[in-house]
C-alpha cells in the first residue's frame, strides 16, 4: 500500500474543531497522513492537508475546509509533509498572486493620479458655469474675508476721490465686455504688488501695484487682465479643482477624516496659481478689453516685464507673477494681440491717474499699520 | 523535541503560560515586503501587510500550549475600504458641496465633523474588533464578539463627556467601562468571557499621573483665574492662525497679573505636560495588568505580573536607536553638502559629483524609512507583546479544556475597512 518508501512515525496533539480538549495523538504518514489515538481515528488525504503558519519547529496541519487541527514539533514529520503534500500552502498569499496586485495597484494609482492632473480641471471647467451666480457671489465674498485675513488684514484704501476714479475706470472697462456679474474691486495697502480674484467677481488689489504701475493702462491691464479670469470663472474652477485633487489624493493616501479637505476650500482660492491657458486666456481677454475702452493693450506687457524684473533682484518669493516664469512669452504675445496702434492712447487721464495713485490715504504706508481710515462699506 | 509530558507534542512551554517567540525569525522580511510594496502600491497594499503581521504575531504566541491562529485575508481589508469609501465619499462630497454653497458653515464644520467622526470612529473600533476575533483560532476553535456597536459608541461618547467634565478624573471609570463592555462579549467558542474590571483598580496609577502631571496645571490655571478675578478679556491671547496651539500674548496686558500668573501657567505646563506624557506607558502598564486580572474564562482566570519598566524599555530603546541613526544620516547629509559646496562654486549647474550625492542620498532615505519601519516593529511592537504574554500566566488552565465551538456566523471585514479610512484601527493591538 506505500507508494513512499518509509512510513514516518511522530507525536502529536489532535483538536477535533468541536472542543478545546487536546487528544494526545500519533501521527503516521505513509500514502495519507492517519492520526490516531484514544478514540481519534483520522484518515487524511494528503491532497487537502493544509498547512497554517507556526514557528518552526511546531507544525500545525488542518484539513481543507474543515475545524479540525493536529500540532506537532516533529522536524522529520514536518519535512517529509512539506514533499509529499502537494498544496500545503496554497492558501497562502504566494498563490493569490502579489504581483497581479502590485501591478493593479500601481495601474489604479496612476489612474487616479491622472485623473487628478488632467480629469479633475477638466470636469471643473464644465462644473463651474453649472454654479449658481448667486452662490458664487456668496461664496467670493466669505472667503474674501479669509483671504484679507490671510494676508495680515491689511487695511482698506478707500480715499474717496481716489475710489471715485477706480469705480469709473471699471465702469468704463466693463461696458459691452458681457461679464455674468459685476465685478468688486477692492483696494487694500499691502507690500507686495498683486491682484487677487475671488470667486463671484471680487477682486483684491493690493497697492503696491499701483505704486508700481508706470501709468494708468498699465494698472487698468492687470484689472482687466484679472476681470478675464472672472469671464472665465477661473477662481471657482481652481477652487473646485484643488478640492477634488485634495480628495483624490487624501483617497489615495487613505486619510478619509476630510478635515484638510474643508479647511483647504479657503486657502486653495489664494494660492491656486491658473493653468497657462488660463493665464493666456486672461491676457487676450484684458487686451481686448483695454482695446475696447480705449486703452493701451500692450501696456499690461510691460508691467507684467518690468515686476517680474523687480521681483527677481529682490528675490522676493512672492508677487503674482512669480508663478509665471513665462513672462517673455506672455508679453511678446500681448503685445501681438495688441497690435500697432496709437502708443498714447491713454484710459486715465493725469489727473485721474494722480488722484487714483493717492487712494491709498498715506502714500508710504508700513505693513500691519493698524490705523486705517473708518472702512465704510 | 519533545514537548512536555502532559500534551506530548505541544510547543516547548509550560501549560498555563502565555508565551511569545523569542527569536521573530522572519519579521523583518514581513516588515521590510509590506513597507516596499505599500510603497509601490499607494499604500494598497497595506492591507496585506496588516494581514502578515497579524498572521505572524498570532501564530507566534502560544496560550496553554497551542499557537494561536489568524485566518483574515487582506482582501477582506481591502473590501471593508472600499465599503468605507463607498459610504464616506458622498458624505464628504456633500460636506464639500455645503461648505461651498454656504461659507460659513465651513467654520462650523470643524466641531461637526470632529463629532461625526468620533461616532464613526468608535463605532469602527467596536465592529473591527468584533472581526479580529472572528479571524482568531485557538486549538481550532473560533473567537467571536456579540454587542451592540451603537451601544458602545453611546457608552464612549457618554464617558468621554463625563471624563472631560470632571477635568479626567473619571478616566480610568470610562477605561473600566469600556473594557468590561468588550470582554463581556468576547466569546471562545460558545464560552462567553467575564471581565471584573473596576475604575478603582487603576484610579491610583491614574491618581499619580493626575496628580504630578496634571494637578500642578489645574492648580497654576485656577491661581491665574482667582489673581484675574475669572474675568479673562477675549484679546488676551491672538491665536497664530498657522500654528495651532501657538499664541501670542496681547502687549496691552504687559504688566498685569494676567501676565504674572499666565507666564506661571506657561511655565508650569511647560514642565509638567511633557510629565504626564512620560508617565502615561506607566498607566497603560499598571492598567493592562489589572484588567487581565479581571479577566476570566469560566473557571480560568488570566493572571498577569506586567511590571510597568517593561513597558518603558521597548520606547527607550527605540528612541535611542532612532537618535544614533538620525546622527548617521545628519553627517553623512553633511558630508555630501560639504562636497558639493566646495566642489560646485560656478553655476555650471548639476555636475557629477552632485549627481552622485543624490544618487547616495535618495536611496539613504529609503533605508532609513525601512529601518525605521522595521525597529518600530521589532523593538515596539514586538517588546510590548511580549511583555505582556510573557507575564500571564493562566490560573486553571485545564477549565479551558471545557471550551466548546459555536456554530455562530463570522464577521465581515467591512467595518475593519471603515477603522483603516479613519485611521483608528491600529494593525496590532497590544493586550486583548
Amino acid at each position: 500500500m506505500n507508494v513512499h518508501p518509509s512510513t514516518i512515525t511522530a507525536t502529536g496533539t489532535f483538536f477535533d474543531g468541536r472542543s478545546a480538549r487536546p487528544h494526545p495523538v500519533t501521527l503516521r504518514l505513509g500514502d495519507r497522513l492517519e492520526i490516531v489515538g484514544g478514540e481519534i481515528r483520522e484518515d487524511w488525504s494528503l491532497y487537502d492537508i493544509r498547512a497554517s503558519e507556526t514557528e518552526p519547529p511546531t507544525m500545525r496541519l488542518t484539513l481543507a475546509g474543515s475545524p479540525t487541527r493536529v500540532e506537532f514539533t516533529d522536524e522529520a514529520l514536518a519535512d517529509a509533509i512539506g514533499t509529499r503534500c502537494p498544496d500545503l500552502h496554497v492558501d497562502d498569499e504566494a498563490h493569490g498572486g502579489v504581483l497581479r496586485l502590485v501591478l493593479w495597484s500601481i495601474a489604479a494609482g496612476l489612474s487616479v493620479l491622472l485623473v487628478a492632473i488632467y480629469g479633475v480641471p477638466a470636469a471643473a471647467g464644465l462644473i463651474a458655469p453649472l454654479v449658481p451666480q448667486k452662490v458664487e457671489s456668496q461664496f467670493g465674498a466669505s472667503i474674501d474675508g479669509q483671504v484679507v485675513s490671510l494676508l495680515g488684514d491689511p487695511p482698506l484704501c478707500d480715499d474717496p476721490a481716489g475710489k471715485a476714479v477706480l469705480d469709473r475706470l471699471v465702469a468704463r472697462m466693463i461696458e459691452g465686455a458681457g461679464l455674468q456679474v459685476a465685478p468688486v474691486v477692492s483696494v487694500r495697502r499691502h507690500k507686495m504688488a498683486n491682484a487677487l480674484t475671488l470667486p463671484g467677481g471680487h477682486v483684491i488689489v493690493l497697492a503696491d501695484l499701483i505704486e508700481k504701475a508706470n501709468s494708468a493702462d498699465e494698472f487698468a491691464g492687470v484689472l482687466a487682465h484679472e476681470f478675464g479670469h472672472v469671464v472665465h470663472r477661473d477662481p471657482t474652477k481652481a477652487v473646485i479643482t484643488a478640492g477634488g485633487v485634495s480628495f483624490l489624493l487624501s483617497l489615495i493616501l487613505g486619510d478619509l477624516t476630510g478635515s484638510t479637505l474643508i479647511i483647504g476650500v479657503g486657502q486653495a482660492a489664494i494660492s491656486a496659481g491658473y493653468s497657462r491657458d488660463a493665464e493666456r486666456a486672461a491676457d487676450a481677454y484684458g487686451v481686448a478689453m483695454m482695446l475696447r475702452a480705449g486703452g493701451n493693450g500692450a501696456a499690461l506687457a510691460t508691467i507684467l516685464e518690468h515686476i517680474d524684473e523687480d521681483a527677481e533682484k529682490e528675490g522676493s518669493p512672492t508677487g503674482f507673477l512669480r508663478s509665471h516664469p513665462y513672462t517673455k512669452e506672455r508679453a511678446a504675445t500681448i503685445r501681438r494681440l495688441a497690435g500697432e496702434q496709437k502708443p498714447h492712447a491713454r484710459i486715465l487721464s493725469d489727473e485721474d491717474w494722480q488722484v487714483l495713485k493717492r487712494i491709498c490715504p498715506t502714500s508710504k504706508p508700513k505693513p500691519g499699520d493698524a490705523k486705517p481710515k473708518a472702512s465704510g462699506d | 523535541m519533545s514537548g512536555s509530558a502532559s500534551m506530548p507534542g505541544a510547543a516547548p512551554s509550560r501549560i498555563d503560560e502565555v508565551a511569545f517567540d523569542r527569536e521573530t525569525k522572519g519579521l523583518t522580511g514581513i516588515v521590510v515586503k509590506g513597507v516596499l510594496l505599500s510603497l509601490v502600491t499607494f499604500g494598497i497594499y497595506r492591507f496585506w501587510y496588516i494581514t502578515n503581521l497579524r498572521r505572524y504575531f498570532w501564530s507566534r504566541t502560544i496560550v496553554a500550549g497551542s499557537p494561536g491562529e489568524y485566518t483574515g485575508r487582506g482582501k477582506e481589508l481591502f473590501l471593508g475600504f472600499l465599503v468605507a469609501l463607498a459610504i464616506l465619499v458622498p458624505i464628504y462630497l456633500l460636506l464639500f458641496g455645503l461648505s461651498f454653497a454656504y461659507p460659513p458653515l465651513a467654520s462650523g464644520a470643524g466641531p461637526i465633523s470632529f463629532f461625526f467622526l468620533f461616532f464613526l470612529g468608535q463605532y469602527a473600533i467596536y465592529r473591527g474588533r468584533r472581526y479580529r476575533a472572528s479571524r482568531t483560532l485557538w486549538r481550532g476553535i473560533r473567537l467571536g464578539q456579540d454587542g451592540s456597536a451603537i451601544t458602545y459608541v453611546g457608552m464612549a461618547l457618554g464617558w468621554w463627556l463625563l471624563t472631560i467634565v470632571t477635568l479626567g478624573i473619571a478616566f480610568p471609570w470610562m477605561r473600566a467601562v469600556l473594557e468590561r463592555y468588550r470582554i463581556n462579549h468576547t466569546l471562545i467558542g460558545g464560552s462567553r468571557m467575564v471581565s471584573t474590571a473596576t475604575g478603582g483598580m487603576v484610579a491610583k496609577p491614574w491618581l499619580l499621573l493626575y496628580v504630578v502631571g496634571l494637578g500642578p496645571l489645574l492648580v497654576s490655571v485656577l491661581a491665574f483665574l482667582i489673581a484675574n478675578k475669572f474675568s479673562i478679556p477675549a484679546d488676551m491671547m491672538l491665536p497664530d492662525p498657522h500654528k495651532p496651539g501657538q499664541f501670542i500674548f496681547n502687549p496691552i496686558y504687559a504688566g498685569t497679573p494676567l501676565a504674572t500668573y499666565g507666564t506661571v501657567v506657561g511655565v508650569v505646563s511647560a514642565i509638567f505636560i511633557p510629565l504626564a506624557v512620560l508617565l502615561f506607558p506607566y498607566y497603560r502598564a499598571r492598567e493592562t495588568r489589572a484588567f487581565m486580572n479581571a479577566a476570566a474564562l469560566g473557571a480560568s482566570r488570566l493572571h498577569s505580573t506586567l511590571k510597568a519598566r517593561q513597558f518603558y524599555w521597548p520606547y527607550i530603546i527605540y528612541f535611542l536607536t532612532l537618535i544614533g541613526f538620525i546622527v548617521v544620516f545628519a553627517i553623512v547629509i553633511g558630508v555630501g553638502t560639504a562636497i558639493v559646496a566646495s566642489g560646485g562654486g560656478g553655476s555650471s549647474g548639476f555636475s557629477g559629483m552632485h549627481w552622485l550625492i543624490m544618487l547616495l542620498i535618495i536611496p539613504l532615505y529609503l533605508g532609513m524609512l525601512l529601518a525605521f519601519a522595521v525597529l518600530a516593529v521589532r523593538i515596539i511592537t514586538v517588546r510590548l507583546w511580549r511583555a505582556v504574554t510573557d507575564s500571564t500566566t493562566i490560573q486553571n488552565v485545564e477549565a479551558l479544556n471545557a471550551v466548546l465551538a459555536s456554530s455562530r456566523r463570522t464577521a465581515s471585514g467591512l467595518n475593519e475597512g471603515l477603522a483603516d479610512a479613519l485611521d483608528v484601527g491600529g494593525a496590532i493591538e497590544i493586550g486583548f
